[in-house]
């Protein structure tokens, strides 16, 4: 099986890879895996006035992990809260033209996203509460 | 005549028992083949891989007695013997022995036994998907960041042999934890099948078996996350 040239371009040039520290202000941390082949993804995002001004990532995995994952960051800057919840694992699949065996790499990217955004709403909504 | 048992045989045992020879039409009181006119009996699909190879769900399982089961099993429903019988018998040979050849597969691993089993008791993985292992994770991205820096250093720099020494003793700490692992999935073992020979259905052996159920599935999703990692510091320090 061959990797799409665009799995390929991310894997060679993966954007955005690092990671900003948990506690930051604004900053939401999505940590998951996935059990049945070993993948580890832990994606963050950088939230100022409701916008994803930033975004990065960290992926030990197969080449269509990283891609997915690299491609994920690469959406979700500028995007709001709201349009950012709304990325799903087949549009990656449709963009990096993902094999049937490779669609749970997607589904491993929408699943690190919804717990980048969730951890983030939590701390906000805990900021709130700390604020009152 | 019904002899209920208080547990050790499933719904799915007795209604194998029950059915009817597709043959002869009388009930089918062999397990494989029929008493009466001893033509061989599909396999029913729904059957369990336990089941199916005539051995209880316990996780501890004896190799030796499961392979001469399996070979047993093999012959009688070997394609081979069913050359010169009927369409519906080859196509039940054939089938028995795809099915058996498949339970037996997954039987003879103990961790895919232990997967089948979860897969049985708890339906599908993502069931009992429990909340991911944060730290394991830190330390495994960590280590691929060192991995990196390390292919990257120049050979023969000083920072490539401080490196290469970080990630042996890392890796010996973690194939040192591989094993533990190994322990604790052997204890998890131990402890299924005492709670399944004790039978007992009051609440308290229900959280028991939750329990075990569940830590069995962190254990076995631990182990293929560290064993990927295992594997890259192996390939790259040796």
């Amino acid at each position: 099986m061959a990797y799409s040239d665009k799995v390929v371009d991310h894997f060679n040039n993966p954007r955005n890879m690092g990671s900003f520290k948990k506690d930051e202000e604004g900053v939401g941390t999505g940590m998951v895996g996935a059990p049945e082949c070993g993948d580890v993804m832990k994606l963050q995002i950088k939230v100022q006035n409701d916008t994803i001004v930033d975004a990065k990532f960290k992926t030990f995995g197969c080449g269509s992990a990283i891609a997915s994952s690299s491609l994920a960051t690469e959406w979700l800057k500028g995007k709001t809260i709201e349009e950012a919840q709304k990325i799903k694992n087949t549009d990656i699949v449709q963009e990096l033209n993902l094999p049937p065996v490779k669609i749970h790499c997607s589904v491993l990217a929408e699943d690190a996203i919804k717990a980048a955004l969730a951890d983030y709403q939590k701390k906000a909504d805990g900021a709130l509460v700390d604020a009152k | 005549m019904d002899h209920q048992h208080t547990h050790g045989s499933s719904p799915r045992e007795l209604q194998m028992a029950r059915s009817m020879c597709w043959h002869c039409q009388s009930e089918v009181s062999g397990e494989y083949f029929c008493d009466r006119c001893v033509k061989v009996q599909p396999v029913s699909k729904e059957l369990d891989y336990f089941t199916c190879l005539g051995f209880p769900r316990r996780l501890t399982i004896d190799q030796r007695q499961l392979e001469a089961k399996f070979y047993e099993l093999s012959r009688a429903f070997h394609p081979d013997f069913y050359q010169n019988k009927s369409a519906a018998e080859q196509t039940i040979s054939l089938g028995n022995s795809a099915l058996l050849n498949t339970a037996y597969r997954t039987l003879r691993d103990p961790i895919e036994r232990a997967e089948y089993l979860l897969d049985l008791e708890a339906g599908s993985v993502k069931q009992i998907r429990n909340s991911p292992p944060a730290d394991l994770f830190e330390e495994i991205l960590e280590l691929q960041d060192t991995l990196n820096e390390y292919r990257a250093a120049g050979r023969t720099s000083e920072t490539e042999s401080t490196l290469r020494a970080k990630l042996q003793s890392e890796r010996n700490m973690l194939e040192q934890r591989q094993r533990d692992m190994e322990v604790a999935l052997q204890h998890l073992f131990v402890q299924w099948d005492a709670l399944q020979d004790r039978g007992e259905a009051t609440s308290q052996a229900r959280a028991e078996r939750n329990r075990i159920l569940k830590e069995m599935r962190e254990n076995l999703s631990n182990r293929t996350y560290v064993k990927n990692i295992v594997s890259d510091l192996v390939s790259t320090v040796g």
